[in-house]
């Protein structure tokens, strides 16, 4: 197994299982949905309102996402094969992270447009927000998939990386949220965006070694 | 002593409902903390004494 | 040499006899102090000219508070160490702290309300402090509920130190985004930052009273560790001399 075929592998699984990734967008939709219906669906709530309940949304089904990458790894064993294939483990996390990524994120911005159109955004906040989402998302993969390699073990693992990891998603939340309203007033808000990037990055190098140390010590 | 009498310590001015509940919760939850480190140290013995005592029969 | 001591300790036997002459004495005084500081506090230091009596309840939020983060601190630590050099004593420290650093933010949280009702008038207001405690109670709720979570031992160990390590340097971050979101907000009219210098008098009863409770702590820590080593080592000779033969 090289790095190149096992992207490919990941790709072709990520395809094969396009019925998950579509739940996972309508599971966000879905929530998106129920702010509206339950709080209320004038415009004097929903437009200031909006980056927070699409932001809330989003860490949701991030998780459901993340929760789901090792399990069935796990069950066939070839999250076994993988740390004793010798390849670097921490890099094959990397990259099925990004495919993962991309799988969840991509479908999700290509929505946004209609999603902003139903919260009453304007264009700019709703740029705003889609490049937030762009910058800060990564983060929220990266710290959730270090919750979902510690439970893979255990059946009902779901309820449990919520607890672990939504606490680690404040910051992501409260950055995201007070760039998009910075945007609303028209005010500059990349310095927003930097905090978010930095906090990207700052996962992406820290979340596949501690990844990995959870993945081995789930295998063993 | 800042307070005159007991009953003033105890009124804490107009305070005295905040001041008692907040210390109380804390002494139950504090004192819950005590009871069950101490238990579990008496249980872990218990049940490993048991066991020794079984494992010596046999 | 003067090292022999600290490799000692991670030798779970040497530690338990360490342990057990150390567990009493320290919580003994840790009791004391914190009593002595309540009682100075509560009855002897003057009022507040601001908030009046309420203030008392200082003496023992402040205290927990300071205790909650720096129990997060030490498991953190704790963490690193075990993630590094896998010293064996690291798992049984956090295995021991999490419970009582949830009791800590636990009790910080209900006294800060309680505090908070006659000084801002509402019970609870999302000031930074008070939010970073309540996600720190998450924290630690968390570390908890995963160790409960996990049957094997190796597994759990290393579980609760990746997330504690993750947590560690998250809390930072947290703090941070969560003091931004507040001063962006509308603050509280009266905070408790901008209180004017406090006379001996009054931090006097503080001081005792944070000493106290570490030290209070750390007796407690040393019997929670006690346990988990009794039960972890229950294999070993020197453990069922330990039980069979001293009461307690």
């Amino acid at each position: 197994m090289t790095y190149f075929s096992f992207v490919r592998a990941e790709f072709l699984v990520l395809w094969r299982r396009k019925q998950d990734v579509l739940n996972a967008l309508l599971f966000f939709v879905i929530v998106v949905v129920l702010f509206p219906i339950g709080i209320d669906s004038s415009s004097e709530f929903l437009t200031p309102a909006a980056s927070g309940i699409i932001w809330c949304a989003t860490v949701l089904a991030v998780l459901m996402a993340v929760d789901s990458l090792f399990k069935e790894d796990y069950r066939d064993g070839s999250l076994e094969q993988l740390v004793v294939c010798g390849l670097s483990l921490p890099l094959l996390i990397l990259l099925k992270v990004i495919a993962q990524w991309l799988a969840v994120i991509l479908p999700l911005l290509v929505i946004m447009p209609l999603l902003g159109e139903m919260l009453y955004l304007s264009s700019a906040s709703l740029w705003a927000l889609m490049v937030t989402l762009l910058v800060g998302s990564p983060s929220l993969f990266f710290m959730g998939v270090i919750g979902a390699a510690l439970t893979v073990s255990i059946k009902q693992g779901a309820i449990l990386v919520m607890l672990l990891i939504l606490p680690f998603y404040l910051p992501v939340i409260i950055f995201s949220t007070l760039a998009v309203k910075a945007a609303q007033a028209g005010l500059p808000y990349s310095g927003f965006l930097a905090m978010l990037l930095a906090m990207s990055l700052l996962s992406l190098v820290l979340s596949p070694f501690m990844t990995a140390i959870a993945v081995k010590a789930s295998v063993n | 002593m800042a307070f005159d009498s007991l009953s003033a310590f105890l009124m804490m001015g107009k305070h005295g409902v905040y001041v008692w509940s907040a210390y109380g919760f804390s002494a139950l939850a504090l004192i819950w903390l005590v009871w069950n480190t101490l238990s579990t140290r008496q249980k872990t013995r218990n049940i490993l004494r048991k066991r020794f005592v079984r494992s010596q029969t046999r | 040499m003067r090292w022999v001591w600290f490799h000692k300790l991670a030798s779970p036997k040497w530690f338990y006899s360490w342990s057990n002459f150390w567990a009493l004495p320290v919580f003994c005084f840790g009791c004391l102090c914190l009593a002595i500081g309540l009682v100075w506090g509560l009855a002897f230091a003057p009022e507040d000219y601001q908030q009046g009596n309420s203030f008392r309840i200082i003496y023992i939020h402040v205290p927990v508070a300071m205790l909650a983060q720096s129990c997060y601190l030490a498991l953190g630590v704790a963490s690193f160490v075990f993630l590094v050099w896998q010293m064996k004593m690291a798992p049984i420290f956090i295995k021991a702290m999490a419970p009582i650093g949830a009791v800590m933010a636990l009790i910080a949280l209900v006294s800060g309300a309680i505090w908070g009702k006659p000084t801002w008038g509402t019970w609870w207001v999302w000031d930074a402090r008070l939010t970073s405690v309540l996600v720190l109670f998450f924290l630690y709720m968390g570390i908890i509920a995963l160790q409960s979570a996990l049957d094997d031992l190796v597994l759990a160990n290393k579980a609760a130190a990746v997330i504690s390590v993750v947590g560690l340097i998250n809390l930072p971050i947290i703090k941070y985004s969560v003091v931004l979101l507040e001063t962006l907000h509308q603050g509280p009219t009266f905070t408790l930052t901008k209180k004017p210098e406090m006379p001996p008098e009054m931090w006097l009863p503080l001081l005792c009273a944070v000493i106290g409770l570490y030290s209070f702590v750390a007796g407690l820590v040393l019997w929670r560790m006690q346990s988990e080593i009794l039960m972890r080592e229950h294999r070993s000779s020197w453990v069922k001399q330990e039980v069979m033969e001293n009461g307690l």
